[in-house]
């Protein structure tokens, strides 16, 4: 049985896997992750705010949003961001957007929701007093904010975005059903071409693999240096 | 210096100021107390403006605090507060807490900043930790530190916030110390406390509080000879009984 399986065919094509298909894996997973860390951290800030009409957006936005499969939101931004371009352009034609532009979009929207809740989290998890002390001394809110909230919530939710953002770089594989070269989509082009699905498939899930579970080490080890002396 | 002039606060249905007025004159050191509860350090937020108030004035230096056209940043900055938990920021060194508002807020030079800020640290005794971040040090410590960055701002007046409450016992005379000497110096000061020893020591007035009003607000030694108030009477038993 083992005779049907032919694993040459990875030797014979990493090279695209890789500076193909992952390189564009990993450029959306990490502009993704900083576009919407930095949305993320605006919504949660909108959400905390005593502002209503501020919270209710963004809270509104972020329910709807993690209400609805990714698969979906990806088609529907591909198709829909056009008509959007030309709408903002005031193009009569729908605007042309590449396929990483229209996936970059729909990532970051979509993945600061979800950062959003942690830094949410991460926010709330700062004693009022901190913030008293920051008023206290003259900080206006967005110098407390940048000065001492934030800080202290990104260091104390840095796993759980890392976390989150090792779940980004899996879900990226889902751009393949925008025919996109990702690392998926190329190695399942490979693998239709040449016939060897199994072969592709399990390379693909071992390299996932490795990749995540390096990186969850990391957050493990990363946890225990960075948390702050109280 | 301070004005606070029928000062009346809800949250919600609950009235947790009832009509305080009171004043703090330049040089003046006024120590507020009464039982947990009283609205005594709700009151001294409102001096700040931390703690928004729904009735009545309260002016410091002449600007009102409760109008929406004061700039509150602004006056912060001149008003220092001492907090019960400290409120260092712990993810910097002694050395930032004490120069990131001089530099944010009053726009010193990082040289300027930390002058004063070492300066200061000096002045309360800590200067070997300006390196430290406050998790690495004592609640005493980390108090003293407290005072020091709200005097690197050059108040025109401190508030304190049950400075020692939250400090070992070993530790509140290290930190009454320095507002005892800060009251030498002849700083305007409000504090909330029921240090009677510090009141005794330099307290010019002692306000009384109970259920949200002020009961008593007389001279040292009227409140501590004979308190016309049962509230105040009985309170003290308690407090100076042990």
């Amino acid at each position: 049985m083992s005779g049907a399986f032919d694993f040459d065919v990875i030797a014979r094509t990493w090279r695209y896997l890789f500076f193909d298909g992952m390189a564009f894996t990993l450029r959306l997973t990490l502009f993704a992750m900083a576009g919407g860390i930095f949305f993320g951290t605006l919504l949660a800030m909108m959400r905390l705010s005593s502002i209503k009409p501020l919270a209710w957006i963004a809270g509104t936005y972020v329910n709807t949003l993690r209400s609805i499969p990714l698969v979906l939101v990806i088609f529907w931004f591909y198709f829909l961001v056009p008509y959007i371009g030309a709408w903002v352009l005031r193009s009569d034609t729908p605007i042309h957007v590449g396929a990483f532009a229209s996936s970059l979009l729909t990532f970051v929207m979509f993945e600061a929701c979800y950062y959003c809740e942690i830094m949410r989290a991460g926010i709330q998890s700062i004693p009022r007093g901190q913030v008293s002390a920051g008023y206290a001394l003259g900080l206006n809110y967005w110098q407390s904010m940048a000065q001492i909230v934030l800080p202290q919530a990104f260091r104390n939710m840095l796993p759980v975005l890392l976390t989150q953002t090792i779940v980004l770089f899996q879900d990226v594989s889902l751009v393949y059903v925008l025919s996109i070269t990702d690392f998926v989509g190329a190695a399942s082009k490979v693998a239709e071409r040449d016939g060897r699905l199994v072969e592709m498939y399990s390379f693909v899930a071992v390299v996932y693999f490795i990749a995540c579970f390096a990186l969850s080490q990391f957050v493990r080890r990363l946890q225990a240096r960075i948390a702050i002396v109280r | 210096m301070i004005n606070i002039s029928g000062v009346s606060k809800w949250y919600g249905d609950f009235q947790v100021l009832t009509d305080c007025s009171t004043e703090v004159a330049k040089g003046d050191v006024v120590v507020v107390c009464g039982p947990s509860g009283s609205g005594k350090s709700t009151l001294i937020k409102c001096v700040n403006g931390l703690e928004p108030f729904q009735k009545g004035t309260i002016t410091v230096d002449g600007i009102s605090v409760g109008d929406p056209k004061t700039d509150l940043p602004k006056l912060r900055a001149r008003i220092g507060m001492v907090f019960q938990n400290f409120e260092l920021f712990p993810h910097m060194t002694v050395t930032q807490n004490l120069t990131l508002a001089q530099i944010k807020v009053l726009g010193r030079s990082s040289e300027e900043a930390l002058a004063k800020g070492l300066a200061l640290l000096d002045r309360v005794g800590l200067k070997a930790h300006a390196g430290k971040f406050p998790g690495n040090l004592s609640g005493g410590q980390q108090q003293r530190v407290a005072i020091a960055r709200a005097l690197c701002m050059d108040p025109i007046a401190m508030l304190f916030d049950e400075p020692t409450s939250a400090l070992d016992p070993e530790m509140i005379n290290e930190v009454l110390d320095v507002m005892v000497q800060l009251a030498q110096d002849g700083m305007t000061m409000m504090v909330v406390t029921h240090e009677m020893g510090f009141a005794r020591r330099v307290a010019d007035r002692v306000i009384f509080m109970d259920g949200g009003c002020i009961v008593e607000d007389t001279t040292k030694e009227a409140f501590f000879g004979t308190p016309r108030s049962e509230r105040a009477q009985l309170f003290l038993s308690k407090i100076l009984g042990h």
